[in-house]
This record gives C-alpha cells, structure tokens and sequence, in this order.
C-alpha cells in the first residue's frame, strides 16, 4: 500500500516542471542556500546578487526583478561591470567556473567589495580553479568571508514547464553549423560534444532522475549518447559523491518509472526548421524578434503630418515578456492564428464590460441624495462598491495583457498578410503530407506579391527535401532560375542537396503523416464582429495533428512500438552494471515520462507538435529540449555558410588534422567523426 | 541538486598554505594572516548606516514579539470568564494599543531619518540604490508588523460593536415600557392643563383618559378603573405601531452600520492609493512647472527673433 502510494507521489515528483525545479533551486540559492519559506513576519535579510551572462541568461526567464526583490536582492549587477564596494553586504555569486569570470572573482575578493560572499557555480568548478579561488583568498585575507561554495548545477536554461535549451551565450559553439561542418576538428568536436554533455547532466541532477537512453545510431545524437552515458554511471558509482542517491533523489528513489531520453540529431528532419506554422507561439517565434520569452516589437509612431524636412518617422521599440503568469498566453500558445485573435477580441469585449460595470456604479453614487428610491439599492452597491475598487488592480493587469496580445497578434497579423504565409502553410502541409497540389510550385516561386524570398526558399526546400524523386535537371533549372529571379541565395540549396544524397542511403526520409488541413472558409466570425483583426483574405485554417518524425520516433520508443526506423537504436541504462550497449531494451513496459532532445537544434513547431501528442494521453509527461532555438531565418543562415561538403561519402581516412586558415578553402579534410557524422542514416558496411 | 563544496573549498584553502609555506611564498596567509584579518576588519568602514538600519529592525523585531506575545491575551473574549491567568482587562488593551502606536511612530520616524541621511556623502550610484533598497525593505517589515497590531485592534473594535448591538436588544421591551411611560408623564402634564382648561381641546381629555387606565395598570396610584375594550384596542394598535417604527429605524441603522464598515473599508484603500500617487503626482508637478518656464523661455526667444 505505501509503495504504491509513494510509487504515484513519486510519479508525480518526476512529473513535476522542471521549471518549478529549477526555480526552487534558484530561490534556495538566493536564501543562502537554505530552503526558502515564506514568513509574513520574518526580517529582512538583505543581499546583492552578482552574476555573468550565462546566470543572467538562465534566471531571467524563471524569475522577475519583482521576485528578486521579495527574495531581499537590493542589487542586481553582472560580473564583468564596474561595481562599487557596498560595505556590509553579503554577495551571491552565480557564475560559469571560466577564467575570466575566477579572475574577476579573486579581484574582487582582494578589493574587499563585500562582507561575506556565497559562490554559486552554475556546472561544477574543477578542482585546480577552486584552488585558484583559495589563493586569492589567502592573499586578501578574506578566507573567512566566503562564507559558501556550491556547485548548482543548473547549466541549462528553462523556458517553458516542459521546455528548454542548453545555453544561449555561447550557441555559436553547439550550433548546428558547428556540429555538422566539415572541416571540424577532433578537439572542436570534443568540446561541443562536451559542451552539450554537462548541461545534459546538470538537467538530469536537476530533474533528479537516471534516465534510459535511447539514441539514433551514426549521428552526433549517438556520441552524446555514449558521453553522457558514461558521465552518469561514473556518477552513479562513486557512491560517496552521487548526486542521484539519498535525499537529492527524494521521492524519486521509489519510482519504479525512470525516464526516457530519445536523443535525435536534427538532420533526421531538416524540413521542419523550415516550415511556416500556423500556431500563436511558433508565428511568434518565426515573424517576430523572440528570445528568451521575451518578445521584442518595433512599432512606428503614427504618421505625422509634418512639412518636408521635419523629423523621420520614429521607431518606439517595445519589448514584452511571455511569463506563465500571463494566462490568455499559456492557454492559447499553441493555438492556431484565428482562434487567437478571436479570443483576444472577446477578452477585451469581457473588460470593457468590467469597466463599464465600475463606471456605472459611479453614476449610480451621484444619484445619492437626489432621489430618494435610489437610496435603497445603495446598500448594495455600496458592498458592490468595495469589490469593484479591490478588484481594480486585477482588472488593470487583465488590460495590460489584452494590450500585450493585442500588439503582438497585430504584429504578427501584419507579417501574415505581407507574406501571405497562410498560403505557404497550407501548401507546405500539403507537400509534407504528400496529397495532390492544387497550385504549380513555380507559380508561386514567381508569385511576386507571395512571401519574401527567403519564404520561397524555404517553400522549395520543404519541397526538394519532401518529394521521393528528385525533380528532373530540366526541372530543377527552372526551379532555380525562378528562385534566382525572385533573389533568393541557392547556398542553402547545396546544402540540403548533400543532405539529402546522404539520407537517402538510410530508409526512406522522413514521412510527415497524412492529413489535410482545411479551410475553414474566408468568411469568420472574426470579420463579422467587426473586430481589429481583419483578416479578410487570411484564410481560417484549421490545423489537424500530424505526427512530425520527431513525434513520431518518440511515440515508437515510448509505446514500445516495433518499427524499423527505430529498432536498431542503441540502449544505454547507466544504471545497469555491465557497461555495454545492447539494442536489446530490458524494460518491456511503455514509458510515463519522456525526454526528447535534439542535438542541433529545435523549434516551437516540434515542441508544438510533442504536447499536442501527450494532450491525448493521459497520465504522460513530455520535456522537450535543443541544444538552441532557431527560427527558419536563423536556420537558413547558418545552412548559408557551412562551406560544401565534398561528395565522396567512401573517404573515412583521418588525416593530419591542419588548422584552416580560410573557410572557403574547399580542401576538405574529413575527421574521424565524419562516419558518423555525415552519413545520416545507416552506415553502408563495406 | 546543488552540491555543497565548502569543505572542499577550506581543504583547497589549506592545501594552499602549506604548497605556499613550502615554496616559501610570502603571503598575507598564516598565523599572521588571521590577525590581520581581524585588524583589517575593524578600520574597514562598518557603516553607520547598516548599523543603524539593524538597530531599526531589532527594534521592530521587538515590537512584533510584543504583540505576538500578548496576542492571545488581547483577543480573548471571554476574559471576563476565565480565571485571572488569562485575563486582560480593558485598560490594559488600551495600554497595550497606545505602547504599539507611540513604538510605530518612532520606527517611522526613525526610518525617515535614516532615508535622509541615506544619500549624504556616498558618490556611488550602487550604494545609494542598495540603501534605498534596505529602507524600502525595513518599511516594508514595519507595514508588516503594523498589520499585526491592526488586525487585532479591528478584531477588538468589532467585539466591542458587536456586544453593544448585542447589549441593545435585551432591554428593548423596557426602552418601550419606558417610553410610554414617559409618554404618560409628558401627557400628564397637558392633562393638568387641561384640567384647567376644559373646554379648549377633547384631546387632552381623550390624553387623560388614555393616561388614566396606564396609570391603573401601573398602579400609579391614581386608581381609575375604566378600560374600554375600544381604548385598549387602540392602545394596542398604538403600540404595534410604536413597535414597526422602531424595527424599520433599527433596520436602518443596521444597513447603515454595514455601509459605513464598508466605507471605512474603502477610505482606507482610498488613501493608499492617494499616498501611492503623492509622489507621482508631485513629480509630474514639478514635471509641469519645468516644462512652462521652457516654454516662456522659448516664447522670450521666438519674440527675439524679428528684432535681429
């Protein structure tokens, strides 16, 4: 009886955000790494709280300034600044073990800036920087001052309950251009690999679970797979320092369910970074300047009517933070466009009926003392009065996230009937799913009124990467001309075409499902009610579920399905004693709880797509994560510049590794990670 | 789950030391060391202010175990039932309220002091912000402790409300016995009158007569026997509407009662708000008068202009 209970609790523990996980664990850093609780009467402590950008990065999305504040932070200042010495102050650092960030440490442990400092380290500091850290202690006399040393690791940053990316500062190293470049070195690869590898393990401390590992075999996904692996089992053995026993793993201890962590390379699936979307949060993210939920708008002021030579037209910048606070966001992020802007209409139609409610009671006050039937309702309303005046602030809160949504939708709508992505949507649905095309793609490659021409781009690269046969010579010349004539860059081209040569080795692509999307007909109830959201000419399309390959390959794994995409990949369970990979997996039941990671690279299109599949099953919980965010624009761009792969497949020799000097140089030295690289499916065995 | 390595870090700090000592590194470390830190320590500036603003919050950390302690006390309502352990009189409450208010009003002060003090001498934008920081949490903790002692003292008002109303029903029937009795003696005296002046009005005679059986009834001496059933039929109906008169201004007073509960509820959100804005409001103030005499400047200026 117990067990089973402790079993659901701690089903239930697992289960939990890791967004609340890592929010608790910041708070707790911030309470001098005690369990924060919450005491209406208790004294202010009060503190400074110093941190380098990657902390920055990491905090800014789970916690506000406001709730840094409630915490007693009175200053907020990054590492690499100029700050004053604040006597009497106790400091608390969160900061990457790097050795800028130790030297500035010791800096100012020997200008003597605070009282007393707590140092948070965001992944673990290696022994011979920590003795860094003590000698400048020594030299400054101020050994007693540092209080405490933690390592957190919390290496990686949340976004959503159910959502997050490895790191932002330095995305450059883990991009996927840099994992999937050719003229990358052994040591380059073993630092990205690496990279990726601890904030994988911070997570995984974090979530305070030992998942089971399964993995695409001859993909980056596999060596991270394998890396990983190892890291965790060493941990798990050192059984005086594990992090995932005693009462770190809490409730999770009992859980007879462990977690499954699918590892995928993003080239299983290059399409989907491509796509043109249709749900609020993906066209956000897409459109717009999106980043860290935070949403950053640039509106022009209203035209002024100014003589010849007066001030330009000006930019107001505005940014707005998505926050989980911000309920008409977490209830409609995954919503298609017009639902959204319906909802966002009938919201402000509900305020403005509040106020006028709160503005009628203010007539119905002056009334008082003119007529003498009107003193009767007054008691009422005077009990209405009070309400009306305490839920003020609440209705002041509601109006600023109707603006809020407002602006952005209008944002966005404004792209969509620029661009007229609803048509690049529909047809590109289409294409993934394989029925018939009612519109030639070279008509609307030359279409000069559809979409810029990166959108054509990417419509024609959905299309090369979707179809079975590659389009003719003939054909395809003409493709390129009409993408030339529209100005598109053929880079990009290249690129998917050697892609697309070596997934072809593997079984087939990458299928996209098989559904329709229908339209719902110009005419909506949006236009009726005469609303700002014209979206006259927007077709309402209604989005049916399709199983991207990402979802896919996570429903196979997950159920236990048998299917030959996914039998031969590798297991790992780093809990289990004999170290070796069998692909024979020794659990049999479907698993509760799934990690998807994509090594590469994700979107909001494949996160979408991840809850829409858990939404109909109950009792799963899905996380999903990328070693970055892109939209298509910042994919095509880093596609753009991976310099062209040369086409021998059959090279595997490791030749001497020489640095090169200029990336154009199309001497391509293949590493020994080529193997697995760039063959991205099964390997040919000679 | 964040790994404590501060043991980790003083073995480092040791193992220092002795590669240090053995190297033969001068450094500020060692037994010498320790000492320096302690001197060092005490030059260093320890902050007036800090000091101060603890001090502050000690003393309303004392404030706030005041009231804790005798929150119970204070609360009881049943105090006159209880044996003398727990017993807190009236007096005392009151006592109890005015230490509370005198202590708020110095930590106010004491905090407003300390905020104009704040911003002397120190040049660094980031000390001055910490320093508003710190006051703005001490007021906070005092509005916090504050709200203690206010929730209490609505608690009291309210139990002192509620007897009274309570207090009020009982002798009800004896308000109204009373007030016809007063009634008979203010009609007593017309009756004397008019037993001087018989011919003026029926009224008082009819006043006397209705008097008279009252009297009868309470054996007032005057010893008249005569109750017609008609008399008492409207001395009943006379009474039963003295009855509903009283009940519909006892409901008024009531509804009133509830109003004005309400309104103090709302004078009290009123005035924060209005506090809140003060600052606002004098901002834009001076916003205001800025921007005027920018504008009488530039009108001086444009005047200006032709005359070149």
């Amino acid at each position: 009886m117990a067990s089973a209970a402790a079993a659901t609790a701690a089903a239930a523990a697992v289960a939990a955000s890791i967004r609340e996980r890592q929010t608790v664990a910041l708070k707790r850093m911030l309470n001098f790494n005690v369990p924060h609780i919450k005491n209406s009467t208790g004294e202010p402590v009060w503190k400074v709280l110093i941190y380098d950008r990657f902390g920055q990065d990491i905090i800014s999305p789970l916690l506000s300034v406001k709730e840094l504040r409630d915490m007693g932070i009175t200053l907020h200042l990054l590492l690499h600044s100029d700050r004053d010495p604040i006597p009497d102050v106790p400091a608390v650092y969160f900061v990457m073990p790097t050795e800028e960030n130790i030297d500035r440490m010791c800096q100012d442990l020997r200008n003597q800036l605070y009282e007393s400092y707590y140092l948070n380290f965001i992944s673990a500091i290696s022994r011979s920087k920590l003795e860094d850290i003590a000698n400048a202690a020594l030299a400054a006399s101020a050994v007693t001052q540092v209080a405490k040393v933690f390592d957190q690791y919390l290496n990686f940053i949340t976004l959503e309950d159910d959502m997050f990316v490895l790191c932002n500062q330095n995305k450059e190293l883990v991009s996927y251009r840099a994992i999937n470049r050719p003229d990358i070195t052994d040591t380059e690869m073993e630092t990205v690999m690496d990279t990726i590898v601890d904030s994988l393990f911070c997570f995984f401390v974090t979530l305070g679970a030992v998942p089971i590992i399964r993995c695409s075999r001859g993909t980056a996904a596999e060596m991270v797979a394998v890396k990983l692996d190892k890291k965790l089992r060493e941990n798990l053995r050192d059984a005086r320092n594990s992090l995932f026993t005693g009462d770190t793993l809490g409730a999770g201890q009992f859980s007879f369910q462990r977690p499954l962590l699918v590892l995928v390379d993003r080239n299983i699936d290059l399409a989907t970074p491509l796509h043109h979307t249709w749900t609020y949060q993906a066209l956000v993210h897409d459109v717009l300047d999106f980043h860290l939920n935070r949403v950053n708008l640039e509106e022009s002021s209203g035209v002024e009517n100014s003589p010849a030579g007066a001030r330009p037209k000006r930019k107001n910048k505005k940014s707005y933070d998505l926050t989980p606070v911000d309920k008409f966001w977490q209830k409609h992020k995954g919503s298609p466009f017009p639902e959204v802007a319906e909802s966002v209409q009938q919201e402000l139609e509900s305020y403005r009926a509040q106020e006028d409610e709160v503005k009628r009671l203010k007539s119905i006050m002056g009334l008082e003392g003119e007529d003498e039937g009107a003193i009767s309702m007054l008691s009422d309303n005077t009990a209405k009065l009070t309400s009306a005046v305490s839920s003020l602030p609440e209705l002041l809160e509601k109006k600023r996230l109707i603006d809020l949504h407002t602006n952005v939708a209008t944002a966005v709508l404004e792209h969509i009937k620029a661009r007229k992505l609803d048509v690049y949507f529909e047809y590109e649905e289409k294409i993934m799913s394989k029925t018939t095309l009612d519109k030639s793609l070279l008509d609307i490659i030359s279409d000069p009124d559809a979409g810029t021409p990166e959108d054509k781009m990417r419509l024609f690269l959905i299309y090369y990467i979707s179809t079975q046969q590659a389009p003719s010579e003939a054909d395809l010349e003409q493709y390129k001309k009409a993408l030339t004539d529209a100005g598109c860059n053929l880079n990009p081209l290249q690129y998917i075409k050697q892609w697309k040569a070596f997934t072809k080795m593997a079984s087939a692509p990458a299928s996209y499902g098989s559904t329709t999307t229908k339209p719902m007909g110009l005419l909506s109830r949006v236009m009726n009610t005469g609303s700002q959201f014209v979206m006259e000419g927007v077709k309402n399309l209604v989005l049916k579920q399709q199983n991207l390959p990402v979802t896919r390959i996570l429903d196979n794994l997950m159920e236990m399905k048998s299917n030959p995409e996914t039998d031969d990949y590798r297991y790992f369970d780093p809990k289990m004693l004999r170290g070796n990979d069998s692909s024979v997996p020794r659990n049999k039941n479907p698993f509760q709880e799934a990690i998807v990671f994509v090594v590469g690279g994700g979107n909001y299109i494949e996160y979408q797509n991840l809850v829409d599949y858990i939404k109909g099953k109950q009792g799963k919980h899905i996380l999903y994560g990328c070693s970055e965010l892109f939209n298509a624009t910042q994919f095509i761009k880093q596609v753009k510049y991976i310099p062209l792969l040369f086409v021998a497949i059959g090279i595997f020799q490791k030749r001497e590794r020489k640095p090169l000097t200029h990336l154009n140089q199309l001497q391509p030295k293949p590493s020994s990670y080529t193997k697995i690289r760039c063959c991205h499916g099964r390997l040919r065995k000679p | 789950m964040a790994v404590d390595i501060t043991l980790l870090f003083r073995a480092s700090v040791k193992t220092v030391k002795t590669r240090n000592k053995a190297l033969g590194v001068a450094v500020g470390g060692g037994v010498d060391g320790s000492r320096d830190e302690l001197f060092r320590r005490s030059p260093r500036p320890k902050g007036d202010f800090s000091s101060r603003a603890r001090e502050v919050i000690s003393h309303i950390g004392k404030l706030r175990d005041f009231l804790l302690e005798h929150r119970k006390d204070y609360i009881n309502a049943y105090s006159h039932t209880m044996s003398e352990y727990g017993r807190m009189t009236d007096t005392e409450r009151d006592q109890i309220d005015q230490d509370a208010q005198i202590f708020m009003r110095t930590c106010s002060e004491a905090i407003q002091q300390l905020r104009a003090e704040a911003h002397k001498e120190i040049h660094s934008q980031q000390v001055k912000e910490h320093r508003t920081a710190v006051l703005d949490f001490i007021e906070d903790y005092l509005k916090r402790v504050c709200k203690l002692y206010s929730e209490q003292r609505a608690i009291r008002v309210k139990r002192v409300v509620d007897k009274k109303r309570l207090s009020k029903l009982e002798p009800e029937p004896n308000t109204k016995t009373r007030e016809s009795t007063s009634s008979e003696k203010v009609s007593q005296s017309p009756s004397k009158d008019s037993e001087e002046n018989p011919a003026t009005e029926e009224h008082p005679e009819k006043i006397l007569a209705e008097t008279q059986p009252e009297l009868g009834t309470w054996g007032d001496g005057k010893g008249e026997d005569e109750l017609s059933p008609e008399e008492i039929q409207m001395f009943e109906q006379e009474n039963q509407r003295l009855i509903g008169e009283m009940n519909s201004l006892f409901d008024e007073v009531r509804q009133i009662e509830g109003r004005v509960v309400e309104i103090s509820r709302l004078q009290e959100i009123f005035t924060e708000k209005v506090l809140q804005q003060e600052a606002e409001i004098d901002s834009i103030h001076q916003l205001v008068v800025g921007a005027t005499e920018n504008i009488k400047e530039g009108n001086e200026d444009i005047r200006e202009v032709p005359h070149l």
